[in-house]
């Protein structure tokens, strides 16, 4: 497992685009190739290590499996057929887990965290889409809004980015309910990519459990087997609440009461405490369930990001 | 509270501007749509109460200060009742009489007389019309007047009357009273009063009122005392003589002490103190009203003529002032004087040194006082002697002129009077050298001078001395007018040859003829005194004359170079004392009894040598010293004196009603306790320059956080 964070405290290196930037392009296609290629420029490593002709395991000999295939060591020692296994050729699948709800909606400048959650999704399917693999989606609010199941059928890539630009932030957030479902009905081993801004949903926070539980989902997805990564999605705002004026906040979400009349210079300290007490509050919770965990700014590059992902991961497998 | 212009309180809507303006701002807030809003509301929680609070204040203290200011245009005032004159809130003139004589410095609980009188001053200024006219004296002898002109200046009078120190001067309500007459005479205000603030005590009114018959103005008297009766003991006098059967150097003191109360006391502690160290105590019961002695005895241990401070102290009571008093006392213990009698008689009043020798004696209680008839003096036998005095002798020996010549110019005195024995051509053969002038002929008064009244008839003619000189050391201690020396007849006296003028030879006493008395000269280190009359009653009465003593005291002492005490060293609070500049002297300094110093400076162009001291407000010994031409500094113990109560001020009668000059009642006509207006808009300034302040204070807070 890794962790780490991206945002603009960090200089973005050349040629990789700001999600700004990345907005003007015109399809969610191309700015996932344009991210894609900025992450792998100069590093070209598949998202799951180990592929080609490297062996992974024997399986039992099945009418139909090729003769050359056959592991006649094997045979000779136990007495029966089995054919050997690549990781080519493994059902490695991908799950993205996208969170939205209304308040991935939110956006002052630069873009929602619905929408940079949607580039970076589009890029991690477009990227296992070149792999041969199969990729699926998840949208969630309260409720599992569209599911797309892991396919290597052609066309299932642009199914991918037809739901995410469709995507439109709505509804309570109930992110817990969602990954239950999909335990339910993932099957194999899988690589689940979750991405959320995980506001109201804290893992140590008193009545939290009764409205879903989300680490503890995460924590059972992942004593399944799976490999999970988190992206922790936030705005620069609700990070560092960069407000002078009299601010009358209301909440995003359908039947949010919480309102507050602030001057928001007198809060920003404390807002600035409070949100990074709740970001070290999650990566301990990732940290002690094995689960990768990703904080990301939504002014930072999403090439960045991808990039520091993958070059995790590709460390983590070799050592 | 009640205002001046309550039309200016519409201003008071101002106070709604804040609250105005906290609701438009609410209204005015940016809405913002937030996701989240659960770290929000943490945050707020947080800082909330300490936001909420300061919020609060500073809403509070911006209507406070909107608030206040029309509160203040509209000139608030509150009324309260007073015990102080209602006379004073009338437009008028005042001069306000304020009493620091030392009675009231009597203890009144834990302040005194002085300081209640004070505080009900100021309390009296205070309450007076803005447009009042003021001025302010006081009430003791001889004090200066701390604001002598009308004025309306309040604070300035405040200024002063906080500046004011009680004295230990006796009161004189009368000069009081005439220069506040004096100042108020010419003022524009129709109504004029002084205002005495006093403890009403008789002492100081012997004068009268002091007030014009005609025109004067009205006189409120505060009596700070309340009329309460107050019982008193004092010490009234202190008495040092020489107390010869006490050993050497042996003084008696007599201490009179009075009680002045309606109980009496009995067993009254009575101490002596001998610079400054209690030597002795006693007791003594004072019958009500009564009066005491008491006589120590006390032997002093200090070699030479050194001044010493004798104290008598009684136990304290309210009035401490007059609980103790001082007398200042020098003995010439190592004076040896030799007395040469040449006209010796068998009956004791007759011979010639009988006079002398007894002014001597108790004049300077310790001298050593030997007389010898000439034939029994040798030149040796002047050894160890200090002060020689040739009394009426025929012809000083050869041998004796020449000792006497070396003994003064060693730094002996010698005094010479002459008579019907004297022959002066063998006089001025053998004692040229030291006679201030030659002798001439003797002189018989030819006629008859004006009489005194009560002298001792004598038909003989007679003449008298000429108006004295104070201005010389020997005389500085006698009366202005000389009573007790210039009311002495003399009927015959030895006239003395002119001689040239010098600095060494100065007259101390001349007849009125102009014929010169008492001369004297320096001679070496020594000096010569001589007196062209005898010192018997053959040739004058001076001998009987109560200016004899001191004459021969101070003569003696200036003769022999010691320092004395004299009638001058005991002044009551508030007398002058004369201090003489001597040789080239060009300061004196003296120090006061709280440590203070003041200077005197020699004025070359002054035709006196001496100056008037006359800061002697303070009860205690006053030390004087002298700076000399070269820098040089040096004690002056013959000018030292003591500084006593006024014992009229120990007399705690009160003034009889009948004098009393105040003819307006302190309360007003209708029983009512008189109603005094206090403005509050300076309390009112205050609050809003303190909420200012704190908003400024929460606002600079506010943007640092």
């Amino acid at each position: 497992m890794s962790e780490g964070a991206t945002g603009s405290g960090e200089p973005p290196r050349p040629g990789l685009l700001d999600p700004v930037d990345l907005a003007r392009l015109a399809s969610l296609e191309l700015r996932a190739r344009t991210i894609v290629e900025g992450a792998f420029s100069g590093m070209h490593r598949n998202l799951h290590p180990g592929t080609s002709v490297e062996f992974t395991e024997h399986r039992e000999y099945a009418p139909g499996d090729e003769i050359r295939r056959i592991d006649w060591k094997a045979v000779g020692r136990a007495d029966r057929y089995f054919v050997k296994r690549f990781e080519d050729e493994t059902e490695m699948r991908t799950f993205l887990v996208l969170d939205a709800s209304a308040s991935m909606g939110y956006r002052r400048l630069g873009v929602s965290k619905l929408d940079y959650a949607g580039y970076l999704a589009s890029a991690l399917a477009y990227l296992v889409g070149q792999q041969g693999d199969a990729a699926g989606l998840l949208l969630f609010d309260e409720k599992a809004r569209s599911f797309l199941p892991p396919s290597t059928r052609p066309g299932q890539i642009r199914e991918v980015f037809r739901l995410l630009e469709s995507a439109q932030p709505a509804g309570r957030t109930d992110a817990a309910l969602a990954l239950g479902r999909l335990g339910e009905q993932i099957d194999k081993r899988s690589l689940i990519i979750v991405m959320s801004d995980l506001l109201d949903s804290e893992p140590d926070e008193p009545g939290v459990e009764a409205r879903g539980a989300l680490p503890e989902r995460l924590r059972q997805l992942r004593a399944r087997g799976h490999d999970v990564a988190l992206f922790h999605l936030l705005d620069p705002d609700e990070v560092e609440l960069p407000f002078d004026d009299l601010i009358f906040f209301e909440g995003m979400e359908p039947g949010d009461p919480r309102t507050l009349l602030a001057q928001a210079s007198d809060l920003a300290q404390a807002f600035k405490r409070e949100s990074a007490a709740f970001r070290d509050r999650w990566r301990a919770a990732c940290l002690e369930a094995s689960i990768e965990y990703r904080f990301a700014r939504t002014d930072a590059p999403p090439a960045e990001v991808l990039r520091a992902f993958l070059a995790d991961r590709q460390r983590a497998v070799r050592h | 509270m009640r205002f001046l212009a309550p039309s200016l309180l519409l201003g008071l809507l101002a106070a709604l501007l804040p609250w105005l303006v906290h609701l438009i701002g609410k209204r005015r807030a940016l809405p913002v749509r937030f996701a989240a809003m659960q770290l929000l509301m943490r945050a707020e929680r947080r800082i909330s109460a300490r936001r909420r609070l300061r919020e609060i204040l500073l809403l509070v203290a911006r209507t406070g200060v909107a608030a206040a200011l029309p509160l203040i245009f509209a000139r608030p005032f509150a009324e309260r009742t007073t015990d102080l004159p209602v006379a004073s809130l009338d437009p008028q003139s005042a001069v306000i009489v304020l009493d620091d004589s030392a009675s009231m410095s009597r203890a009144a609980g834990l302040s005194t007389m002085f300081e209640r009188a004070r505080d009900r001053a100021r309390a009296l200024v205070r309450q007076f019309p803005s447009d009042v006219d003021l001025a302010l004296l006081l009430a003791s002898a001889g004090s200066s007047p701390k604001i002598s002109e009308l004025s309306p200046e309040r604070a300035r009078v405040l200024e002063a009357l906080e500046s004011i120190v009680c004295s230990a001067r006796p009161a004189d309500y009368a000069s009081a009273l005439r220069n506040a007459s004096l100042i108020l005479a010419g003022s524009a205000h129709a109504k004029r009063r002084i205002y005495l603030f006093t403890d009403l005590q008789a002492a100081g009114w012997e004068s009268g009122t002091g007030l014009p018959a005609s025109g004067a103005p009205e006189v409120i008297i505060d009596d700070v005392t309340g009329a309460a009766p107050w019982g008193n003991r004092a010490v009234l006098d202190v008495g040092v003589v020489p107390a010869p059967e006490a050993g050497a150097g042996g003084i008696a003191v007599d201490a009179e002490l009075a009680d002045f109360s309606l109980t009496g006391m009995r067993g009254l502690g009575v101490g002596l103190k001998v610079d400054g160290v209690a030597v002795a105590k006693g007791f003594v019961d004072l019958a009500p009203g009564g009066r005491g002695h008491k006589r120590f005895l006390h032997r002093l241990t200090g070699e030479g003529g050194g001044a010493h401070e004798v104290e008598v102290e009684i136990d304290g009571d309210a009035f401490r002032l007059d609980d103790h008093r001082l007398a200042h006392v020098e003995l010439a213990r190592s004076m040896s004087v030799l007395i040469v009698n040449g006209d010796p008689r068998t009956a004791r009043n007759e011979d010639e040194p009988f006079f002398f020798a007894a002014a001597l004696r108790n004049g300077l209680p310790g001298a050593a006082v030997t007389i010898k008839l000439p034939d029994d003096v040798s030149p040796e036998s002047l050894g160890g002697t200090t002060l020689v005095a040739l009394l009426n002798v025929a012809q000083p020996s050869q041998a004796m002129a020449s000792a006497l010549a070396r003994f003064v110019s060693a730094g002996g005195g010698l005094f010479i009077s002459v008579g019907d024995r004297v022959d002066a051509t063998i006089w001025n053969e053998r004692m040229a050298k030291l006679l201030p002038q030659p002798l001439g002929l003797p002189r018989t008064a030819s006629a008859l001078p004006g009489q005194h009244a009560s002298e001792i008839v004598d038909d003989r003619p007679a003449e008298r001395l000429a108006p004295i000189d104070r201005s010389h050391p020997l005389l500085a201690s006698f009366p202005e007018r000389g009573e007790g020396l210039v009311s002495a007849r003399f009927f015959k006296y030895m006239l003395l040859d002119p001689a040239p003028e010098s600095a060494e030879r100065s007259v101390i006493l001349r007849y009125e003829s102009g014929a010169p008395a008492l001369v004297e000269k320096q001679v070496g280190k020594g000096r010569v005194m001589l007196l062209s009359t005898t010192v018997d009653r053959e040739w004058t009465d001076l001998p009987i004359r109560t200016g004899f003593l001191p004459l021969v005291r101070e003569a003696a002492r200036r003769l022999v170079g010691v320092t004395g005490d004299d009638e001058a060293a005991s002044l009551r609070a508030g007398e002058a004392r004369t201090l003489v500049f001597s040789g080239d002297e060009q300061r004196l300094e003296v120090s006061r009894p709280d440590g203070s110093v003041w200077v005197a400076r020699r004025e070359p162009a002054s035709a006196t040598n001496s100056v008037l001291y006359s800061e002697t407000d303070r009860l205690g010994t006053y030390h004087v010293r002298a700076v000399g031409a070269d820098g040089t500094v040096s004690a002056r113990p013959e000018l030292d004196f003591v500084v006593n109560l006024d014992t009229r001020e120990s007399n705690p009668a009160r003034l009889d009603p009948a004098l009393r000059p105040d003819r307006i009642a302190l309360a007003s006509p209708g029983g009512k306790p008189p109603k005094h207006r206090v403005e509050l808009w300076h309390t009112l300034a205050a609050i809003m320059i303190a909420l200012l302040l704190c908003e400024s204070a929460l606002t600079l807070r506010r943007r640092r956080a």
